[in-house]
């Protein structure tokens, strides 16, 4: 049987290299039939927030990278729930185009529920 | 049990990198077996053959080195985190037209895909951060 793999987002979107490079080891894994589910908390859920103008600090927009989830077959974002009221953020306010979201209660729950979790 | 470690952190910047090889060695005292070692983001500077750290200090390239060459240990360099930090091979930096390359013996570099491998493939993958 195949492992379930966990990703965990835990980086907001431009302060640290780990959050874009965490999405490409998710995209990387899924071109190889390897789709990891994905759990984004902490700071992490800011990855999902629209309208991100990256161009103002000179990077490159992480929403490219979220974009092409649903086309490696990620079709559904989980989001720690508790992350979300800490930060005052709506759930209104996330969006990738193509991939369902999905709030989590209880992530510890969630994330024993997997084989392997790759942390980033 | 069969063991991969994911290495996010460089050397002698935080413990990370340190912490990591120690686990390595005493996995393997155990007789546990490490299917594979991924260095990601900055971790890729373990794999550089330049670092020269002061004689009293832990020298982690050779650490990682000696105990690759005991153990024929899978020491993977992630190409595309290496590319971007300057942790090039020779032939990467002939390719990339850069002046030299300084990717350390016994690590090798390769993609991503390595590392949804080692995931697949281990029973227990562990991550040592930033």
């Amino acid at each position: 049987m195949a492992k379930r793999l966990l990703a965990l987002c835990r980086q907001a979107p431009y302060g640290n290299a780990l959050a874009r490079e965490g999405l490409e080891a998710v995209l990387a894994a899924a071109a190889m039939d390897q789709a990891a589910d994905l759990l984004f908390l902490g700071d992490g859920v800011f990855q999902l927030l629209d309208d991100q103008r990256a161009e103002a600090i000179e990077q490159k927009n992480l929403r490219r990278n979220l974009q092409a989830l649903p086309i490696f077959g990620v079709e559904t974002v989980h989001i720690c729930e508790r992350s979300l009221l800490e930060r005052g953020i709506d759930a209104g306010q996330l969006q990738i185009p193509g991939a369902g979201l999905k709030l989590i209660a209880d992530t510890s729950r969630f994330i024993a529920g997997y084989d392997s979790v790759l942390s980033f | 049990m069969k063991f991969s470690l994911v290495i996010y952190g460089a050397p002698h910047a935080s413990q990370s990198a340190a912490s990591a090889l120690r686990f390595a060695r005493a996995l393997l005292q155990q007789g546990h077996e490490i299917h594979r070692v991924f260095f990601y983001c900055d971790g890729v500077h373990n794999g550089s053959a330049l670092s020269a750290p002061p004689q009293d200090e832990t020298d982690l390239v050779a650490g990682w080195q000696s105990l690759q060459e005991q153990h024929r240990l899978d020491l993977v360099v992630c190409i595309a985190a290496a590319q971007r930090r300057g942790v090039l091979s020779e032939s990467e930096a002939l390719r990339l037209e850069k002046p030299a390359g300084n990717l350390a013996e016994g690590f090798e570099l390769s993609g991503l895909g390595q590392l949804a491998d080692a995931a697949a493939r281990s029973d227990r993958l562990i991550t040592f951060g930033a």
